[in-house]
């Protein structure tokens, strides 16, 4: 009983964790569309810059995953 | 319903690292001898015979260094970074070979371990420290944290914001790598679970089994591509980490 507990906790943990970069990942990607829109020269240095964001975005929801796994162990 | 516990706890139990007995290296440490291999083998077929126009092997090399090049380092660091050209492009082909190499069926990444994605993070964390310091000396790399004209407790605060994101980064880094990695092989290895135990469920089963059969071609399409986007994000944080370096104490 307590271990399914243990799981319940890390499955609402890694979805509650998860939303924050999830909206994140989705601002990141829709303002980055909207500039290249504005000036496609700038393309390519929009690209670098937005990856680089996505990774710290992804980051946090990772950060959620490694703890559901940490929690899934917790007797 | 029962019979999906136990297949998974045996999925995330293959996943762990094990020794291997009577040999000494870990069920990963040998995908990541043979990724050193193949990853040595490419470039050194690829610069065989060097010549003004590639072909074959050695212009998809060419592509690959030209992209590193002229789209992360340059862009990036500018003229400055070309000697560091060489250690990014071998941190980006060499997470790429790993990740790549994951993906054939019965194969298992070296990037999916704690233990390889730590010690590629903390290599990447020295060097930038080491050439930062090489530039401005040990104390001036350190004062170049502490922000020049800010008030002097907000100084201070600032500084050790600065230092706490720096001693973070070679965490996020490797579990950024490994947790992609690893969350993907997790992904494909449900989905298999799922196909088997819906076709040898029931007679309906044969039919709906062609669901998570197809969710797991997809799934193994999207893993090509985040093998690509981490070797990319790796390499990339690794010339930005680097930038922040060779620019210390400029602005």
């Amino acid at each position: 009983m307590t271990g399914s507990l243990s799981a319940l906790g890390a499955g609402l943990g890694f979805a509650i964790g998860a939303i924050g970069p999830a909206l994140g990942i989705g601002w990141i990607g829709s303002t980055t569309i909207s500039s290249m829109a504005r000036q496609p020269e700038m393309a390519g240095r929009l690209q670098t810059t937005m990856f680089i964001a996505l990774a710290l975005a992804e980051a946090i929801a990772l950060l959620g995953f490694v703890l559901a796994f940490v929690l899934m162990g917790v007797k | 319903m029962n019979a999906i516990g136990p297949r998974v706890t045996e999925l995330l139990d293959e996943l762990m690292v094990h020794s291997l007995r009577g040999f000494p290296l870990t069920n990963y440490g040998i995908f990541l001898v043979i990724a050193l291999i193949l990853t040595l083998g490419f470039f050194l077929i690829a610069s065989r015979r060097l010549t003004l126009i590639p072909k074959g092997i050695g212009n998809v090399a060419e592509m690959g260094m030209e992209f590193i090049r002229d789209n992360m380092v340059f862009d990036v660091i500018g003229a400055e970074g070309r000697p560091y050209l060489a250690f990014i492009a071998s941190m980006f082909f060499f997470v790429l070979f790993n990740n790549l190499l994951g993906l054939i069926p019965g194969a298992k990444p070296g990037t999916g371990t704690m233990g390889t994605t730590v010690t590629w993070a903390l290599i990447v964390f020295v060097t930038y420290n080491a050439i930062g310091m090489r530039k401005l000396g040990v104390f001036g790399y350190i004062k170049s944290f502490y922000p020049k004209g800010v008030f002097a407790p907000l100084a201070v605060y600032v500084m050790l914001l600065e230092l706490i994101s720096h001693f973070i980064r070679p965490l996020t880094m490797s579990i950024r790598l490994f947790a992609n990695m690893f969350a993907g092989h997790v992904i494909l290895g449900i989905f298999a679970i799922f196909t088997v135990l819906m076709w040898n469920g029931s007679a309906v089963g044969k039919v709906t089994a062609i669901l998570p059969l197809a969710m797991q071609i997809a799934m193994y399409a999207l893993e090509v591509f985040v093998a690509f986007i981490q070797a990319y994000v790796f390499a990339i944080l690794t010339t930005v980490y680097i930038n922040g370096a060779v620019h210390a104490g400029e602005h």
